[in-house]
This record gives C-alpha cells, structure tokens and sequence, in this order.
C-alpha cells in the first residue's frame, strides 16, 4: 500500500501538483486519469523520486510504501533500492540500445543477482509478458530491432526481472498501435495480485477496463489536484464533482 | 532530388551552379598542395629518409628522429588530454548540471579553443618548461599540446553524450542504475564516436602545430634519449626546413608530404574504429 499525503510538485516557481493526498492498495490497479497538463506524470514520478532527475524540481508532502520510510524526506533512502522496488514503464518504449539479454543483465548485475540465476529471470519474466516463444531464439540481437509492442512488453518484462513490489507505467499504450496496445494492456492486467500497479492514462476506456481504483487529477488554482477517487466500478456512474462527470461522459477534458 | 523531374528555377540553377563553383575551388586548391608536395617531395622521399638521422640541418639525412619525437610528443599530449577531457565532459553532462560554477567552466574552454597557439607556447614555456622545471623537453611540448587540444576533446565528447537518446537516463535511473553503471554501460559507448572524432581532430591539430612546440619541446634534431629530452616535432622540421635552411625545400615537401599521409591514415583509422565500436555494443557482455 503506497499513502501518499498532501503532496505537491513545483518546478521552480511553476505548481504542478498541489496537496494531493491519496491510497494506493496494494496488488491492486490504480489508473491515474484527467486531462493533459494536470500534474499526472508529474505525480508518478514522484513515487519514484524520477523528479529527482528534472532540473528545479520540488517535492515537498510524503508517501510512504508499506508505511515505512518517507520517499520524499527520508535522507538516508537508498535511491537505487526504492527505484528496484518501484519499477516504472514510460510512455515510449525505452530498451537500451543493447542486446535483449544485455538489457536484463545491466540492471540484474547492478542488484547484485548473480550471474547463474539470470538467464532463468530473463525466461520467466519474458514467459510472463508473452514474449519467450517470440524472442527465445535472437537474445543476443539488438532490442532495438523489436516491434514497438514488443519493445514495450521488453520494459515491463526488464522491471518485472527485479521483482519490484510496485510498478509505474506513464500511458504505456499511448505509442502503440491498438493491436499491440491491446496486448501490452492484457499484460498490465493480468499483473493484478502480483505487484501494486499504478497507471497513468489518457484512455478512459482502458482504465474502466482494467482499473481496480481510480483517481481523476484536475487543474484548480492553477495546479495539479485529485477530485475525484473511488472504486472503478462506481465512480464512472456515480461521480461527485461536476467538473468529474462531465470528463467521465466526454463533454469535458 | 529536390523536385524532382521539374524543371529547377532559374534561382535553383544558380545557386547550384554557385556551390559546384565553391566545391570547384576547393578542390583545386587541395589538389593544387597535394601536386606541389608530390613533385617537390616524392624524390626525396625513401625509407632511408624515414629511418635515417638528420643532417646537414635537414638539406640531407632523414627525419627519423623527428618522427621518434613527434611520436612521443603526442603519446605525452594524449596521455593526458584524454582522460582529463573525457573525465571533464562526463563531469560537465552528467554531474554539474545543478552548479552554477559549471557554466563558467563551459565557457572558459570554449574560450581556450579560440586562443592562438603562440600563447599556449608562451604559456608552456613559462608554466613547463620553468615553473615546473621541466625544461625544453618532449614532456613540456606534449603538455602544452595537451592544454591546446583539451577545448577539442571536452567539446566533441560533450556533443557526444548529448547526442545519447534522451530517454535513456530516466530509463536507466528507473532500473535503480547508479550513475556509474549509466555512464559506464550506456553514455560512454553513445559518447565513444564524439571521443574519437574529438582525438582525432585533437591529433591532427596536434601534429600540425609549430608555433606551441618551438618554445617548449624545442628544435634539437638528434635521437630523443628519453622524455626529458628536447626533440624537434614534425610540423617545426618543416617550417625549419622551409624558412631557415636554404637548400631544405626538398626535405621540407617530402617531410609535409609525411605528415598529410600520417593525417589521412589517422583519419582512416579513427573512422574504422568508431565503426568498430558500434557495432560491438550490441554483442554479448563478456566480462
């Protein structure tokens, strides 16, 4: 269960995200919504503190994976061991541009999992993501000759290969073309139960699809905000704010 | 072609004909050196010239201790801007990105790219050669080069690491992959074309260069006995040659014609290595 409380985002003197405060159950699918520019991916980088990377910068709030340590504030967090336990899959496709089994064994061999326990990783988690039985005989070829469905499905594979408790996606599918968009949404849904999936998407249609939990970000004053959560199988019929139903039956957003 | 099968403009035609008319010059103009140095020089030119020792202040003899000179001139000038520069760029990209201080850095060693050779000279002569005590010496002259080709080797590796798909340090960062690892694994190999375009550049300038070596390495033409000794690089024998020693314009073209060979063998070899390189990244690890 990943709390996140009164949470906001600034990039220099710019809000984009301001006192969000928000559960994330865990094994469960949580669908981030709302329209562009609301403070979404802003806001799943920050579970990761990726917004450590962006220039300027500011997360101020807390969020806390299992109730322990702060994400945001804790001084002594070890990065690299939260960002192995919060995997994250991006909007674009990203293998490196290695080998398929170069792009396992760089982050594998960082973890400290040793050399004879990874090509039984690369199987499993490429089995899990329906990739081994396409790509089983051309490891050592560039990832970069793959599909673009297939790349995707390569990066959820490649966080998947660390055993993370949670993983991030920023609109996974929005790159994809809808067969293969179809088949990476498949895979995200069958991650339920195994790991915490939080997924930021512009397709209101995959998020009532495969969302367990759903949470409407919406610009007030000027920032980023959530005005809206619930379970998915109410909160699309039954929406309490009018700016919410109005997104939700397409006239808005 | 650009439009096709359509007739060009009138404008079109022009402003063809113009850049054929520059490209035209510019052929002629290289083909015009290259002819002279091969009909001034090509009689000299033997491999007894290559190996044998230089006499008679250059008019007979050989230039092979200036070859073993400039040879070791440049190991010295690589030895140390390599690292340095490599080392500086990856600071500069990767690390200083939130210190203000980094700016006036980028823009001091674009400045040093601009400053004229005589002063690195001037300064190698002062600062090496007595500061340090280092003397007139092969030592001193590759670390003067060093300081002038520095600019060239921090400025093509920072083109090369900002030409690293801009999605790979996020992605990198996600998997939890320190710093080092993505420099390691991913910037350098991305960075590796600019450091070799970077050296290579570095060296022909390097080996072109007079007026930074006179002051520092000096101009003795007798076998190098070690780093310490002074020794005459290539670039200084022609312009000796050429200015000083009536009778030397022979062995000055066949020495030029020496230099424009090691140049374009350089260049040759710097392609085919980068090549080399990208196409080894995507094999198998094996450490």
């Amino acid at each position: 269960m990943i709390t996140v409380e009164n949470l906001s985002i600034h990039y220099g003197n710019l809000a984009a995200v301001r006192d969000v405060s928000l559960d994330i159950p865990e094994g469960k699918i949580t669908a981030v919504v709302g329209p562009s520019g609301c403070g979404k991916s802003s806001f799943l980088a920050s579970l990761n503190r990726l917004t450590d990377l962006i220039p300027g910068a500011k997360v101020a709030g807390e969020i806390r994976l299992n109730g322990k340590s702060d994400i945001v504030n804790d001084p002594g967090l070890d990065l690299l061991e939260l960002r192995r336990t919060v995997g994250m899959v991006f909007q674009k496709p990203n293998p490196f541009p290695l080998s398929i089994r170069k792009n396992f064994e760089l982050p594998l061999l960082e973890h400290g999992i040793s050399k004879r326990e990874i090509p039984g990783r690369i199987e499993s988690t490429l089995r899990e993501v329906g990739l081994w039985d396409e790509i089983s005989d051309r490891l050592d070829e560039s990832a970069e000759n793959l599909s673009g469905g297939q790349q995707q499905r390569l990066c959820i594979a490649r966080a998947l290969a660390l055993r993370p408790k949670v993983i991030l996606f920023d609109e996974p599918c929005s790159a994809l073309d809808p067969l293969a968009s179809g088949v990476v949404e498949d895979h995200i849904a069958a991650l339920r139960g195994k790991v915490t999936v939080v997924i930021v998407t512009h397709n209101l249609a995959q998020a009532r699809r495969i969302a367990d939990e759903v949470a409407l970000f919406w610009v007030r004053d000027g920032a980023g905000c959530v005005i809206e959560t619930g379970p998915a199988n109410t909160i699309f019929d039954r929406p309490k704010d009018p700016d919410a139903a109005l997104y939700f039956s397409g006239a808005r957003g | 072609m650009i439009g096709g099968a359509a007739r060009l403009s009138r404008n079109d035609r022009l402003l063809g004909a113009a850049g054929g008319f520059a490209a035209l010059v510019v052929l002629v103009g290289f083909g015009a050196i290259v002819f002279d140095l091969f009909q001034t020089g090509t009689a000299s030119l033997s491999i007894p010239f290559l190996v044998g020792k230089v006499e008679n202040g250059g008019r007979a003899g050989g230039i092979g201790p200036v070859l073993i000179s400039t040879g070791m001139i440049l190991l010295v000038c690589l030895a140390v801007a390599l690292p340095l520069g490599t080392g500086c760029a990856i600071w500069l990209s990767e690390f200083a990105s939130k210190i203000r201080f980094a700016r006036a850095i980028t823009a001091g060693i674009d400045l040093l790219a601009s400053v004229p050779s005589i002063v690195f000279g001037l300064f190698g002569m002062v600062f090496f050669c007595r500061t340090l005590g280092l003397g007139f010496s092969i030592t001193s002259g590759g670390l003067t080069l060093a300081c002038m080709i520095l600019p060239i080797v921090i400025r093509t590796t920072l083109i090369g690491l900002s030409g690293a798909p801009s999605n790979l340090r996020p992605g990198a960062a996600a998997l939890g992959l320190s710093r080092v690892s993505t420099i390691r694994h991913l910037l350098l190999p991305v960075a590796i074309p600019g450091v070799v375009v970077g050296t290579t550049l570095g060296i022909s300038r390097a080996l072109a260069e007079t007026a930074a070596l006179i002051f520092t390495s000096g101009y003795a033409t007798r076998w190098p006995e070690g780093f310490d000794d002074s020794g005459r690089a290539i670039s200084v024998h022609i312009y000796d040659l050429a200015m000083n020693v009536p009778g030397g314009a022979a062995n000055a073209a066949a020495s030029a014609l020496v230099l424009l060979l090691a140049l374009l063998f350089i260049n040759y070899l710097a392609t085919l290595l980068a090549d080399r390189w990208l196409l080894k990244r995507i094999a198998p690890t094996s450490e």
